[in-house]
């Protein structure tokens, strides 16, 4: 019982630290583009920032497993 | 201690602990997020700045108090036609206001010695932010359902919008977590005040499980406080870093404060003397505070929704020239201390903003009015038809025609056979060049003077003068166009010559007064001849006639069993707000059902003739004109009265292509009151 309610809490915690990331590197794509870069870069990035995206979502998940307090 | 002040100097640990560190972080980034205002700021400044002076200053106190009313008070943003997005964006004002005083009041309580023993002030903080919070998940909610389940036609959606949305909904949900865990970690019993001072938070602080030992809770109390503030800075960060949406929290109460307050229907005058170019071509063409408009606009869509050009099908989309115009300046000035040059640049009035876009426009003011920031649409199309006008002489044809009559004629009907008198013969109408001892002037005006439909307007204007004893008189072939149709055509330099010339013959006669039945040579003789040294005292002959009604010196019969509308013209009401008297005429006409418009006073639909329209070609299956008749046919009305000769005709003309001419009759104002004034009816109304 300890150990789904320390999932629980550990994907809820994911989800929320996913969402702050995705509006992190949103805002930042968007603002990549709008201080100059030129459009013709807009898929070479967008494929940057969800590899980024996607290793910052498996670092909260190894992180949050390994160092989140046993309920 | 009672229990309430037990538990809250219990949170002194935390206060000390983790609140003080972020105490200090804000002081910390707060600076960094004004270098980054700055930044932002200057941006756009350095874009405004590229545009022409114009002088916006004075009156001060009206433009703050209107700043306020818009920017505080919600209003023109909240109104009954607009009341669902006008709820929501109050909702998420008001809600971010008092989360951000309450943010603000407990941030630094602690320092000012607020929360040991808690203030009341504190407490009563804690509870605005919470309702602030609960404001802003309902307004933005709201906003979700509205943006991505119904779709209105007028909202576009950028990624930049569902960013937002995403954005604010976790830092609202992380600052409730962060409250709702410290709640529920707090080593002091159970205490009652926080249902009541936190009920949010409260809440949230059943959901938690908490941990036995006080440092693991510390370590997640930190954790929340970190995701909750950090993305709160990001935010602001962003919204100032990059040229978002979010930046008319700041532009959208510039832009009203700079609003105009010349006269609605003023157009600005060129000084042809001094000026290197004639109107518009390039960006830099625009004033600071045409282009501060671009920055302001939120892209609402009430300007689209409103535009009866939009409406009827036309390439016309008053939102998409401001944003396009926008997009142009952003790719003109792109990123800091760069511009484009001119010659890698698309032509703005024709490739930015079509040709078709530009003459698309009857130059109503239904934008002006439906927007809430008070965007000023039509001065920037007016300004682009001058350049074409002037500079390229690329006119729609019929356009042409109509200028070239004007300016060898002195009027724009180029197939009339009728002289400016010959509506007269019979009437014993007093002219100025016989005997000037006038206290009055009757201003006809070109289309009651030559077009077979509206001499009968002006028949009846001066027969109702008449019957009410007034001394007047006319111009005769003195009278010139007014000159509003070279003016809302571009060519401002035959505007001005007429203009100037029509002024040495009012004043030669010494005129102090002007009636008129038309709405476009009353805007300009009220309001754009001053900019020329010609001041008259002048009304239209709906104001005239309703206070003849008023003082008993007019009794009007009855039309017994008639459902009357009445059709607000652009240039009476939209420009003049002269929407009471008409129909104080009309009420004064005993027997008559009285129907309004589905779009009637400030909303009311243009008839399609201004602007120059009524002179231009229009594409059949788009003609604004038919649009209202429809909107007329609706109301199952036996009469739609008018007090503007453009309306008029362009009413004939819809209620004729409508086939209902029989059934639904047009009439000026003027011509039922004398219909029912005079013992002869017949040479009015047939």
């Amino acid at each position: 019982m300890e150990v789904i309610l320390r999932g629980i809490a550990i994907a809820i915690e994911v989800i929320l630290l996913a969402v702050i990331a995705y509006s992190f590197l949103s805002g930042a794509w968007l603002t990549v583009f709008d201080l100059g870069v030129s459009a013709r870069y807009k898929k070479i990035l967008t494929v940057v920032f969800i590899i980024v995206g996607c290793l910052v979502v498996v670092f909260f998940i190894a992180h949050l497993t390994f160092l989140y307090p046993a309920v | 201690m009672s229990l309430s002040e037990l538990f809250w100097a219990g949170q002194e640990v935390y206060i000390t602990e983790i609140f003080l560190p972020i105490i200090i972080g804000v002081l910390v980034f707060v600076p960094l997020l004004v270098l980054l205002f700055g930044f932002g700021f200057l941006r756009r400044y350095r874009s405004w700045t590229a545009g022409k002076a114009e002088d916006r200053s004075g009156h001060w106190f009206t433009r703050l108090a209107t700043t306020l009313a818009v920017a505080v008070g919600n209003f023109r943003i909240l109104s009954w036609s607009e009341l669902y997005p006008g709820i929501m964006k109050t909702l998420i004002f008001w809600g971010s206001a008092l989360l951000i005083l309450g943010k603000i009041v407990r941030l630094f309580s602690y320092v000012v010695g607020l929360t040991v023993p808690p203030q009341s002030v504190f407490l009563y903080a804690s509870l605005a932010s919470e309702i602030g919070g609960v404001l802003i998940i309902i307004g933005g909610l709201m906003a979700v359902f509205r943006r991505y389940i119904l779709k209105p036609a007028r909202l576009d959606t950028k990624s930049e919008d569902t960013l937002v949305f995403i954005w604010v909904a976790i830092i609202i949900l992380t600052g409730f977590m962060t409250k709702g865990y410290r709640i529920a970690t707090s080593d002091v019993g159970s205490p009652t005040d926080w249902a009541m001072w936190s009920p949010v938070g409260y809440l949230f602080s059943h959901i938690f499980p908490t941990f036995m030992t006080e440092a693991k809770n510390e370590i997640l109390v930190w954790h929340r406080a970190l995701i909750h503030t950090i993305p709160a800075f990001a935010l602001l960060a962003y919204m100032w870093v990059n040229r978002s949406r979010l930046q008319h929290i700041i532009w959208a109460p510039l832009n009203v404060f700079f609003r105009s307050l010349k006269p609605k229907g003023a157009l600005t005058p060129i000084a042809l003397e001094s000026a290197e170019t004639f109107g518009v071509s390039k960006i830099e063409d625009f004033t600071w505070k045409q282009l501060l408009d671009l920055d302001a606009c939120v892209r609402c869509g009430r300007c689209q929704d409103a535009c009866p050009a939009y409406f009827s099908g036309k390439a016309l989309n008053p939102k998409k020239v401001i944003q396009d115009l926008k997009t142009h300046l952003n790719e003109v000035y792109p990123i800091p201390l760069s511009r484009k040059p001119i010659e890698s640049r698309k032509d703005m009035v024709t490739e930015v903003i079509t040709e078709e876009v530009i003459w698309d426009c009857t130059t109503c003011r239904a934008c002006q009015q439906a927007c809430p920031l008070y965007i000023e649409h039509v001065d920037k199309i007016i300004d682009m038809r001058r350049h074409l006008a002037m500079e390229r002489a690329q006119l729609p044809e019929t356009a042409q025609g109509a200028l070239k009559s004007l300016g060898t004629r002195f009027h724009p009907f180029r197939g009339t056979t009728l002289a400016r008198t010959d509506w007269t013969q019979g009437l014993e109408i007093k002219l100025l060049s016989e005997d000037s001892n006038i206290d009055m002037l009757y201003w006809v005006g070109c289309t009651a003077a030559l077009d077979d439909r509206n001499v009968k307007v002006a028949k009846a204007t001066a027969r109702i003068l008449q019957a009410a004893g007034i001394n007047f008189g006319i111009l005769g072939d003195e009278e010139n166009c007014c000159g509003d149709p070279a003016r809302r055509m571009g060519d401002e330099y035959l505007f001005q010559t007429i203009c100037q010339s029509n002024i040495e013959i009012l004043n030669s006669y010494n005129v102090k007064k002007i009636v008129t039945s038309c709405p476009h040579c009353f805007n300009g003789l009220k309001h754009e001849y001053p900019q020329f040294g010609g001041n008259f005292e002048v009304i239209h002959h709906s104001q005239l006639i309703a206070e003849l009604l008023r003082n008993g010196k007019l009794a009007l019969g009855r039309l017994d069993g008639k459902r009357v509308a009445y059709h607000d013209s652009c240039y009476l009401g939209r420009y003049n707000d002269i929407y009471r008297e008409p129909r104080e005429v009309l009420k004064a006409i005993g027997g008559i059902k009285k129907v309004e418009l589905a779009r009637s006073g400030a909303r009311s639909f243009c008839c399609g003739g201004g602007g120059g329209h009524i002179w231009m070609e229009e594409d059949p299956a788009k003609r604004v004109n038919i649009r209202r008749v429809e909107q007329v046919i609706e109301a199952k009305v036996d009469l739609v009265a008018t007090a503007c000769p453009y309306c008029l005709t362009m009413f004939e003309d819809g209620l004729k292509a409508k086939e209902v001419e029989e059934s639904i009759k047009a009439r000026d104002i003027s011509e039922l009151v004398a219909e029912l004034l005079s013992p002869s009816p017949q040479e009015v109304t047939d």
